[in-house]
């Protein structure tokens, strides 16, 4: 990776971290009307994949954080918008909670809340961009837990049979919700299933950015050339709850004080000069500020908005 | 006047996958042993032929992908037509089709869904509990899904080829016993029937009977039997329950003021029972008599065909319940 790309990895980080805070700081303050999974120290798999992909590629992404959405680079202000149901935000209002953006032009296509819609809505994608020839990569993200259901198998059987352009990147934080990954898998990896569908399964630390890009640039590009689907398993851990509010009862190595081991933001964050280093952070925290600050002053959606979009 | 000749269902079906993808690239289809094999019902013969593996794909047996694969490769800008080898099968891929068909647009506030969901659907003689459902109202109940049931090869052809152009996502329920059934269909490709216009199947003046699918033909040959009595039905077959055509029920009833509704799916909460509660709603006064429905049974379908036969209505059935309703 040359230098000014990752500066401009680490800008796309610390944005995501600062994102991170400001959302909690609401939360906390104000309360929600939805549920914040928050995605504190996991930045640098979000960040690192999406900095490998095209700006046309399709994404779908997993429901812990925006930051697969500021990386593609859809609008703050939007994002937050949706995140506290506002009208500005990209479902028009309907947010509310962690769960659905999306931005066509960018190719960001959703999420499914019923974890694991993501493995066959996004092998179906690559499937049409097999069809028509327009080159165009998905990359699927989701956590260790959405691995565990069925729809994982009917499309990465599919995907690999086919040789669809997808690019399967697991964040492995180590929770699904209250169950930790090593009681609900025989194996200690996810990577560990891809031999099963004939495709390579890479092991990634998912706390250095630029592994995590390098390792997704290799796989877009095999995707690309129709040589197939590459699981990706970022290794990386859950910091805070599930959702923000979540007292662990049921986790005795909690994360105290956000002590995130090998922190993404840090780890780049020393490969870049400190005055840069320094302009980048004041820029991150007041574009967060002013993005959030925009969200809040904008109206709640008319209720109207209830009746709309159910048909094209 | 447009030429027409007389085709079977099944055909007619065939006829409209292949007249339209060869209008639309876009168009392509997938589903279980439709391609080399044409279909277990044979529906898709020949289409891998003309249009090659790529557009006519074969899947393994993963109704999930079959489904959620073509709500991805709708928003990939393809329309995709895919087939469940049985509609029963809307269960098993039931989160693709009720939470991504139905939703994603809703849910992001873009995005349009234009995949149809081919669904061999109702009784043929032995397929069991699983493979033998009406379902179709399930599509009436969950916001999102238009619903297509086609009882006449004309109609079969012309919704499929509407349901294919159309933006949304569309349950398609083709009903496996009329498969061989024949009937004119017209020739002009570009001769489409739209959605939410109900077919008045025979005039009457006595009572309207609604009825969709392999019921059709049954209330028609009752009709017949009861013209000989003086009962005069009037049948109107809504061809799509969404959108649902309900004026030119109620207009029907305005004019015979008498409702029966039949339908091969279990009585309770089926179609039948919106209807009828529409109907009240805004002709009430017109009922001269209650709303009644012949429906199937409330009970699983049992594999042996004769007793299947017993949990669906019969022309008798349609006849009794006409006669006795008629006397009220």
């Amino acid at each position: 990776m040359n230098s000014a790309d990752l500066i401009e990895l680490y800008r796309t980080v610390v944005t995501i971290r600062f994102a991170e805070l400001r959302i909690r700081e609401h939360v906390e303050a104000e309360g929600f009307g939805g549920f914040w999974h928050p995605g504190i120290g996991q930045e640098g798999v979000q960040a690192g994949a999406v900095a490998a992909m095209r700006s046309d590629d399709y994404l779908y992404y997993a429901h812990r954080g925006l930051g697969y959405a500021i990386a593609k680079g859809m609008d703050m202000a939007v994002l937050f918008g949706d995140l506290l149901g506002r009208s500005t935000g990209s479902t028009g209002g309907k947010g509310g909670g962690t769960v659905h953006f999306a931005d066509q032009s960018r190719g960001v296509l959703g999420q499914g809340g019923t974890l694991g819609s993501n493995f066959v809505m996004g092998a179906g994608t690559a499937t049409a961009s097999q069809l028509l020839g327009d080159g165009r990569v998905t990359v699927v993200f989701f956590g260790d837990g959405a691995a565990g259901r069925g729809t994982w198998h009917e499309a990465a059987l599919q995907a690999s049979v086919w040789k669809l352009p997808v690019v399967w990147v697991c964040e492995n934080n180590g929770w699904a919700l209250s169950a930790r990954f090593t009681d609900q898998s025989p194996t200690p990896n996810i990577a560990d299933r891809a031999p099963a569908y004939g495709m390579p399964g890479v092991i990634v630390d998912g706390q250095d950015p630029i592994a995590v890009h390098d390792a997704t640039s290799e796989a877009i590009g095999r995707a690309r050339s129709g040589e197939g689907p590459t699981l990706i398993e970022a290794k990386t851990l859950r910091i805070r709850g599930h959702y923000e509010g979540d007292r662990q009862p049921y986790r005795e190595d909690k994360v105290a004080d956000d002590e995130i081991p090998n922190d993404p933001v840090h780890r780049l964050g020393e490969q870049v000069d400190d005055d840069t280093r320094r302009q980048i952070d004041a820029e991150a925290r007041e574009k967060v500020a002013a993005a959030f600050d925009e969200a809040l002053a904008a109206p709640r959606a008319d209720p109207s908005v209830i009746f709309e979009a159910v048909w094209a | 006047m447009a030429s027409e000749r007389v085709l079977g269902y099944a055909r007619a079906i065939n006829e409209a996958l292949a007249e339209e993808m060869r209008r639309d690239e876009r168009v392509w289809m997938m589903g279980q042993d439709i391609g080399k094999m044409g279909g277990v019902f044979g529906l898709t013969k020949g289409l891998q032929e003309e249009f090659g593996a790529s557009r006519v794909r074969d899947t393994a047996i993963n109704e999930t992908f079959i489904v959620g694969g073509a709500a991805g490769a709708a928003l990939g800008g393809t329309i995709p037509v895919v087939e469940l080898q049985f509609a029963d099968f809307v269960l098993t891929a039931a989160d693709e089709v009720f939470h991504k068909l139905a939703k994603w647009r809703y849910m992001h506030g873009q995005f349009e869904m234009p995949v149809v969901v081919r669904l061999p659907s109702g009784v043929v003689g032995g397929a069991g509990a699983e493979h033998s459902q009406s379902l179709e109202t399930l599509g009436m109940h969950i916001a999102g899904l238009k619903v297509a049931v086609p009882a006449t090869p004309a109609d079969a052809k012309g919704l499929l080829k509407s349901a294919i152009r159309d933006p949304n996502p569309v349950l398609f329920f083709e009903h496996k016993g009329l498969y061989r059934a024949k009937g004119p269909v017209p020739e002009d490709p570009e001769l489409v029937v739209p959605f939410g216009v109900a077919n008045v199947a025979r005039q009457g003046r006595g009572m309207t009977v609604v009825a969709t699918g392999l019921m059709v033909g049954r209330a028609l040959e009752a009709a017949d039997r009861l013209s000989e009595d003086g009962i005069d039905l009037e049948v109107v077959d809504p061809r799509t329950l969404v959108p649902l055509d309900i004026d030119t029920i109620v207009a029907s009833v305005e004019k015979t003021h008498r409702l029966l509704i039949v339908h091969e799916a279990p009585r309770t909460a089926g179609f039948g029972a919106e209807i009828a509660q529409q109907v009240q709603e805004r002709a009430f006064f017109a009922l001269d008599a209650p709303v009644w429905r012949v429906a199937g049974t409330d009970t699983p379908l049992p594999q042996d065909p004769e007793l299947e036969q017993m949990c669906i209505p019969s022309v008798d059935d349609i006849v009794e319940a006409a006669r006795a309703l008629a006397a009220v």
